[in-house]
């Protein structure tokens, strides 16, 4: 028998400090494993994570920026967050965004010129929640009542939700369209009174929207007694049903919820910085990164804040590197690489490793290796 | 007759459909195994980029295919071991392999002084027969219109059938599967059986990517494969984790990808309907189907492995 040298046992508590350095310890061996490519291909890596943080943190501009892509990857975050925790696998946060934008400019063009921003700007992102969830119904009502599989759908919904916003600007004469542009197709601006005020820079209030939101989710979730419930059900479905529960309506509930967050963020996106249904600037991926910031923040909704931040300088330093001459898809190897940290420091998290005391032998035997 | 709308339908279909055929095959083997590896899109990229780059540099079209299915295996053993070794939740290190594979492949293919983005393949798979077996009616196009990688993908599905119902290895990983503790008391390695079966399936998602860029668009591009990886692991379902039929399925999907070109063959009024709408074919189709065929009681019957995406360890003493 080979000796077993290290011993796996599962934690009791988990004190923050764990909690805390699983993250932090897996950014940075993603950051290794990128130097590694990085210095395999001949390019110095020291050169261009500075270009990184430069371009994501160096001026008050750069700031602003990364602040912006920050918005949406907040709630797109808490979109995974709470599904994930009540293990409803809602993959589909990309579609529910690109759906919340849709809607959310969809209403800012109905409602036209005439509406006052106190009317315009709560109905956009209204709107932009609505069309989240309604587009996460359809993978979650066949989930709750026929039992489908939700991770197959949401992707699928997706790559749909694309196309549609597509056809709505590239395909058709749709309302979304600009009529007054006829050489490259464009979205149609939506009208003034719905789009956020700007505070510095680009940076408009969406920012502190967003940030509202995710406190709200934090507390429906953790502080209300339907919140209570939805965790009882992530806990154990069958104690719920025991309790009493209805589980299914719960899970539905959450499904939905989780896709209007996602909805709310294509809405804030549409009615701030893009301010029309522009595929360019709405097809970045905020809805799947959602799904790393998420896991990155450990599920916790609120340090989905600070990651989502993160994340966001991350996003936003891809175009500074096409400059020194590095792929932007960097960025996406690095994003990929921190969630595969992420998901093995899971274990380490559970579980204490440490290394089995050797058994103390008074004479050397020759032990047959299997 | 051969030249008719029909005929090469279904054999844009067959061609669109094999590297399908290899990525849904070798993830029905994974997932026969009880782990769900979702990464399949980004084991393909990085198929895609090997088999490129290894035919690129050595003109070799068998270098290439070896490169690609080293890549995909190669892909794969991270979530072998996240989810076998580590227990961690199959969902997310599924993604995040995805995620990494379709950037380090994009990443790979533009990095240097002298990248391959933009470069055509110096070597294709051409058709393997030429002359009068093709010219046959019928079956010249259907069965001899192929390159070799076609008669490979229904070699593949005819030894992963095989192999999965009629062999003592194929019973073990079938055990592993759908009850994991009953195989490891049985004498199977659980362990060793699920490596082995996910390697398996990266090595034959890798195959599938460089049937893009060795055959399909064999010139590189940044996004070679489309949304071939996360179509296959629809398509697993669809199939109900049984080889034949996802030959059958692969075809299915291949020919709703390419429906915008077969529609424009026709002419008026269905060359008008806008290729955006029509690009969301293959997913429309994949849900209703995911929500006909496989809702309820019935996904058990269809065959879904009892233990899929659970994660198994031994009480250690």
């Amino acid at each position: 028998m080979a000796a077993r040298r290290f011993i796996v046992e599962p934690r009791g508590l988990v004190s923050w400090k764990v909690r805390l350095l699983v993250p932090v310890l897996s950014v940075i061996a993603a950051l290794v494993v990128g130097a590694i490519f990085l210095a395999l291909t001949g390019e110095n890596p020291f050169d261009v994570y500075g270009q990184m943080v430069d371009s994501a943190f160096g001026s008050s501009r750069a700031l602003s920026e990364t602040l912006i892509t920050a918005t949406p990857l907040i709630l797109t975050g808490v979109a995974a967050a709470i599904a994930f925790k009540m293990l409803v696998w809602n993959i589909g946060g990309e579609g529910q965004f690109i759906m919340g934008a849709i809607f959310a400019s969809g209403f800012a063009i109905w409602l036209g010129d005439g509406a006052p921003a106190y009317i315009a700007l709560p109905v956009v992102i209204v709107a932009g929640g609505l069309g989240g969830a309604f587009w996460a119904s359809i993978a979650a009502i066949p989930r709750v009542y026929l039992g489908t599989n939700e991770i197959i759908t949401t992707l699928m919904l997706n790559f749909i939700a694309l196309s549609f916003m597509n056809f709505l600007i590239f395909g058709s004469s749709s309302p979304w369209r600009d009529p007054a542009v006829s050489t490259f197709p464009q979205g149609r601006p939506i009208p003034e009174s719905a789009r956020l005020p700007e505070i510095f820079n680009r940076l408009d209030g969406g920012l502190f929207i967003a940030i509202a939101l995710a406190v709200g989710a934090w507390y429906l979730i953790g502080k209300t007694t339907w919140g209570f419930e939805v965790r009882i059900v992530g806990d154990s479905a069958d104690t719920a049903r025991y309790a009493g529960i209805g589980v299914a309506r719960k899970i539905l509930g959450i499904f939905l919820l989780s896709g209007a967050y996602a909805g709310f963020a294509g809405g804030l996106f549409v009615s701030g910085p893009v301010g029309a249904l522009d595929p360019r600037s709405l097809d970045l991926g905020l809805g799947f990164t959602g799904i790393i910031v998420a896991a990155l923040a450990g599920l916790h909704i609120l340090a989905v804040i600070p990651v989502a931040i993160l994340m966001a300088a991350l996003v936003n330093s891809g175009p500074a590197l096409q400059s020194i001459g590095v792929p932007t898809a960097t960025v996406t190897m690095l994003q990929g690489a921190i969630l595969i940290f992420v998901v093995a420091g899971e274990f380490f998290i559970r579980n204490r490793v440490r290394r089995l005391e050797p058994e103390p032998t008074p004479e050397p035997v020759e032990v047959e290796a299997t | 007759m051969n030249d008719s709308l029909l005929m090469l339908t279904v054999v844009a279909a067959i061609g669109l459909g094999t590297p399908l055929i290899f990525a849904t095959i070798g993830e029905i083997i994974t997932e026969r195994s009880g782990i769900l590896n979702l990464g399949v899109q980004g084991m393909m990229l990085m198929g895609a980029v090997a088999g490129f780059w290894a035919t690129f540099t050595t003109g070799s079209l068998l270098l290439g295919v070896l490169a690609a299915v080293v890549a995909g295996a190669a892909l794969s053993s991270i979530h072998a071991f996240t989810s076998i070794t580590l227990r961690a939740n199959q969902i997310v290190s599924g993604l995040a392999l995805a995620i990494f594979g379709a950037g380090l492949a994009s990443f790979l293919g533009k990095i240097g002084n002298d990248p391959l983005v933009g470069n055509p393949s110096r070597e294709v798979f051409e058709p393997l027969f030429t002359g009068w077996l093709v010219d046959l009616p019928l079956v010249g196009p259907l069965l001899f219109g192929h390159d070799l990688l076609v008669y490979v993908s229904w070699l593949v599905a005819g030894i992963a059938s095989y192999y999965l119902f009629h062999t003592r290895m194929g019973l073990s990983l079938r055990a592993v599967g759908e009850d994991p503790a009953s195989a490891e008391a049985a004498g199977v390695n659980v362990s060793k059986v699920r490596y082995v079966h996910v390697l398996t399936g990266g090595a034959l998602a890798g195959l599938g990517g460089a049937y893009f860029s060795l055959a399909l668009v064999p010139t590189w591009q940044d996004d070679p494969i489309g949304a071939a990886g996360w179509i296959a692991i629809a398509l697993v379902i669809l199939s109900s984790w049984r080889p034949w039929r996802a030959v059958f399925a692969a075809y299915l999907f291949g020919a709703a990808s390419r429906v915008q070109f077969t529609l424009q063959t026709l002419g008026e009024p269905w060359s008008d309907i806008p290729s955006t709408l029509l690009s969301m074919l293959p997913f429309v189709l994949a849900i209703i189907a995911m929500i006909v065929l496989t809702s309820g009681k019935r996904a058990r019957y269809l065959g879904a492995p009892a233990a899929l995406a659970i994660p198994y360890f031994r009480e250690e003493r």
